[in-house]
């Protein structure tokens, strides 16, 4: 390499970071209603170019989901590059780096003792995919990163920016107001979200984010080098990539490239471990005696820099494998959550859950707020997963964009007559609390969103006695349940303080035929 | 207290300068007293020609709008439907309403609803986005309600509802033009141009339906269209507000234009078969006195 006075190479690889990350960002921005009832761009590409993702959902679906073939197109590009993908792609990756900046430097550090964790994380994600306990998405590093972002960082943002421009609204003078508004109006423009979204789960989500980069005090991309399952599937297929990186042995040992390198990828004897390394190639810039090179090789089989207790690593197979068996014994396997209802075009409950990969798109692109990230309604294995609170949010009636974005198909991508067939739920009213019924004020608010174009949700005129005890005629409001498709508007709007007078359940939904509801036609009483 | 004082109170809080809630009294008269209310109606296919032809014997749109007037074009957009569907009011309508507006000189024409569905949905969906992104001109302005202007207003006259969130654009609006869509409610059995006020309303709506046609007149003595015109090109026959089945929608081509908004109201009643004192709202306005529901002694033009 003696190319010096040309462009130093990591500026490449810094470039190539530089538009990963803008355009992962312009896509998770795009995730949102646009004006067309499609999606134009694959803003869940990310997804579907992970092969651990591709993987653990395939292993659960227990055939290759083609929605996630471009990750078999990472894995080709990483037996050719190695791991390419951590150093150059990975918007996570590059957050990292991006970040040191800003903190205070963490010694290099070459500790090898905690590498061999993330091998045994894959192995048993990956049995757990297979047996039943799908945990992948819980450690895959854009599910961590877009959850984060969706369920914390980006609400987060809007409160700030609407309380700050608010008040400046309200408090500030005109000649301030003829700068903030516009600034304001640019910012929801391009990067704010439309309308301020809540989620559950949001210190959690942000806190395991944020857990990523506190890792960073330790050593150098941590979570990289320790811990990312996925950083595991290229690892091992890198064992057999071609591009390899070379130290010469007759250097001066000044070890700067040790030093710098930022996977501790090179050790003592300066041999440079493709199992580590992501090719940022700031070693080549480092060496005072251009040693380094990068070459296309078949020959040397590099053995990996460290050694991976077999032991260690059957016995998390075997944990993967077994635990799942625990879960059938709990009584959410006999009887599931009532209040466990799933977006429209979710698989049966199992295949649901062993799909998602609890990337959050789906949550994110809800225009009406309506799902959340479930905690343990579905079991320790369903964390993350998407659930209709009907309570904050509703599923709007037009509206399929939950199965575009669904980069596994765990929520089947539904045209809208389709969608309207579906029934994710059902509605009980509670006549307790129902004001025509409890209280004789007349309210049909549940009525009036009711979307169906022949209502589910009708009402009888009856004259009952108020509470000062003057007869009224109110209206009282009754299900079709044949016409009801749970989406939860009425749930949304109703207008009491507190919990709703009208509930939806997941009884009678489509995806589960064991939970029919009686049909009085039918049955004959 | 008179109007000048009023916005000069909604200004002072909306700045936050001001911790007491602007209020409105009315001390002018309401419906012009003596004088017979006048109301036109059309029918045709052309519903450009349609508008015009109904604004003409009320005096054009140059009665209702003066050079540089801040005005205000409330349509309904509520819901995720489309034109056909006889939820919202009909594009073409909207349309010929503001270009009028800005051929009279208006300074600004505001267009805006606080939609029931998602509010990008229901502008889409209902054409209006599509038919007002036609008019290429600065004065003009589409947008979606901003939830930091909503004013609180106590409602002086009030007898159901004492104190309502109100949008500050339909409060500061020199001309203020109602233009509900005429469509099957559940509850209130219609909902017309009082109905279409609540529009303008922020926080939760729904609490407007316990009592809803006593509200809906205590609202009305504080939004006060200059002229209302109800867009019964089609109307929606059942299972409204939404409708979605064009079984229940019947095609009339007809707009009905007043200046007082309780006779438009009454009017567009009848097309439905119903009679005036069927709508609670009707009722309870004409009661407060801010119009005329016997038809009998509205001047009925058809043009």
């Amino acid at each position: 390499m003696k190319n010096t006075r040309k462009i130093p190479l990591y500026y490449w690889r810094r470039l190539s970071q530089l538009a990963c990350l803008t355009l992962f960002f312009f896509l998770f921005i795009r995730t949102d209603y646009s004006g067309t009832d499609t999606i134009e761009y694959a803003v869940n590409i990310l997804f579907r170019i992970d092969p651990l993702l591709a993987l653990s959902a395939s292993l659960a679906a227990g055939f290759f989901i083609p929605l996630m073939l471009p990750a078999v197109g990472t894995l080709l590009l990483t037996l050719i590059l190695g791991r390419f993908f951590c150093g150059w792609v990975c918007p996570m990756g590059t957050l990292l780096d991006g970040c040191r900046t800003m903190a205070p430097k963490a010694q290099t550090g070459n500790d090898r003792k905690y590498r061999s964790l993330k091998f045994y994380l894959l192995g048993f994600l990956l049995m757990g995919a297979w047996f039943g306990l799908p945990m992948a998405g819980y450690f895959d590093p854009f599910s961590i990163l877009v959850r984060g972002l969706a369920l914390a960082l980006d609400p987060a943002l809007n409160t700030l920016s609407t309380t700050f421009f608010t008040y400046t609204y309200q408090e500030g003078p005109t000649w301030l107001n003829t700068v903030t508004e516009p600034v304001y109006a640019f910012l929801k423009a391009t990067i704010l979200p439309f309308n301020q979204k809540y989620y559950d789960l949001t210190i959690l989500s942000l806190g395991i984010l944020l857990l990523v980069f506190f890792l960073e005090k330790l050593e150098r991309r941590f979570f990289c080098r320790n811990l990312c399952p996925l950083g595991a599937l290229f690892a091992v297929t890198s064992r057999f990539s071609l591009l390899r990186g070379k130290a010469g042995t007759k250097c001066t040992k000044c070890r700067n490239c040790q030093e710098v390198c930022r996977m501790g990828a090179i050790d003592e004897e300066r041999t440079i471990s493709p199992i580590d390394c992501n090719l940022c190639l700031d070693c080549l810039h480092h060496c005072p005696g251009n040693k380094i090179s990068f070459q296309f090789g078949m020959k040397s089989q590099a053995k990996p820099t460290f050694t991976l207790s077999r032991r260690t690593f059957v016995s998390s197979l075997a944990l993967g494998a077994m635990l799942p068996f625990f879960l059938k014994s709990r009584t959410l396997a006999r009887q599931s959550d009532e209040l466990l209802i799933r977006p429209p075009g979710a698989l049966p409950e199992e295949a649901f859950v062993g799909r998602c990969v609890r990337c959050g798109e789906c949550m994110k692109v809800c225009i009406g707020n309506g799902l959340q990230p479930a905690f343990l309604q579905s079991g320790l294995e369903g964390m993350f997963s998407p659930i209709l609170k009907a309570r904050t949010g509703y599923c709007e009636y037009n509206c399929t964009l939950c199965g575009q974005v669904c980069p596994s198909g765990a929520i089947t991508k539904l045209s809208a007559p389709e969608k309207k067939k579906v029934k994710i739920g059902n509605v009980v009213f509670d006549k307790n609390r129902c004001l025509p019924y409890a209280k004789g004020i007349p309210c049909i608010v549940c009525e009036e969103h009711c979307p169906t174009p022949d209502k589910a949700i009708k009402f009888r005129e009856v004259v009952v006695e108020n509470s000062r005890g003057e007869k009224v005629t109110v209206k009282q409001p009754y299900l079709i349940d044949g016409l009801c498709v749970g989406c939860g508007i009425c749930e949304t709007k109703c207008p009491l303080p507190g919990p709703s007078a009208v509930i939806v359940t997941s009884a009678g939904e489509s995806r589960n035929p064991a939970k029919a509801l009686p049909d009085t036609g039918r049955m004959g009483y | 207290m008179d109007r000048r004082a009023f916005l000069r109170q909604v200004a002072l809080w909306s700045a936050g300068l001001s911790v007491s809630i602007p209020h409105f009294r009315i001390c002018e008269a309401l419906a012009a007293e003596g004088q017979q209310p006048l109301l036109a109606h059309a029918t045709g296919r052309d519903y450009r020609d349609l508008v015009d032809r109904v604004l003409s014997p009320l005096g054009g749109m140059g009665k209702f709008v003066r050079p540089s007037d801040k005005v205000v074009i409330k349509p309904n957009i509520g819901w995720d439907r489309n034109p056909a569907q006889a939820a919202n009011t009909h594009p073409q309508v909207v349309r010929v309403l503001v270009e009028r507006a800005l051929d009279a000189g208006a300074g600004e024409v505001l267009v805006f609803d606080r939609t029931c569905n998602e509010e990008r949905r229901c502008y889409v969906n209902s054409g209006i986005q599509e038919a007002l992104a036609g008019i290429k001109d600065k004065r003009l302005k589409f947008f979606h309600p901003d939830e930091r202007k909503y004013i609180p207003v106590d409602i002086e006259r009030g007898k159901a509802v004492r104190r309502l969130d109100i949008y500050r654009d339909a409060l500061e609006a020199d001309s203020y033009i109602n233009v509900p869509v005429a469509k099957h409610h559940g509850l209130s059995r219609l909902t017309l141009g009082l109905k279409n006020s609540m529009g303008v309303l922020g926080g939760t709506r729904g609490a407007m339906h316990h009592n809803l046609g006593q509200k809906l007149a205590d609202l009305a003595t504080v939004i006060r269209p200059k002229l209302t015109v109800i867009d019964a090109t089609r109307i929606l026959l059942a299972n409204g507000p939404q409708g979605g089945n064009l079984d229940d929608v019947r095609v009339l081509d007809t707009v009905i234009a007043s200046v007082d908004p309780v006779a438009a109201d009454a009017y567009a009643t009848t097309l439905f078969g119903l009679r005036p004192e069927e709508i609670e709202s009707t009722v309870a306005a004409h009661g407060m006195g801010l119009g005329e529901m016997d038809l009998k002694k509205v001047r009925v033009i058809k043009a």
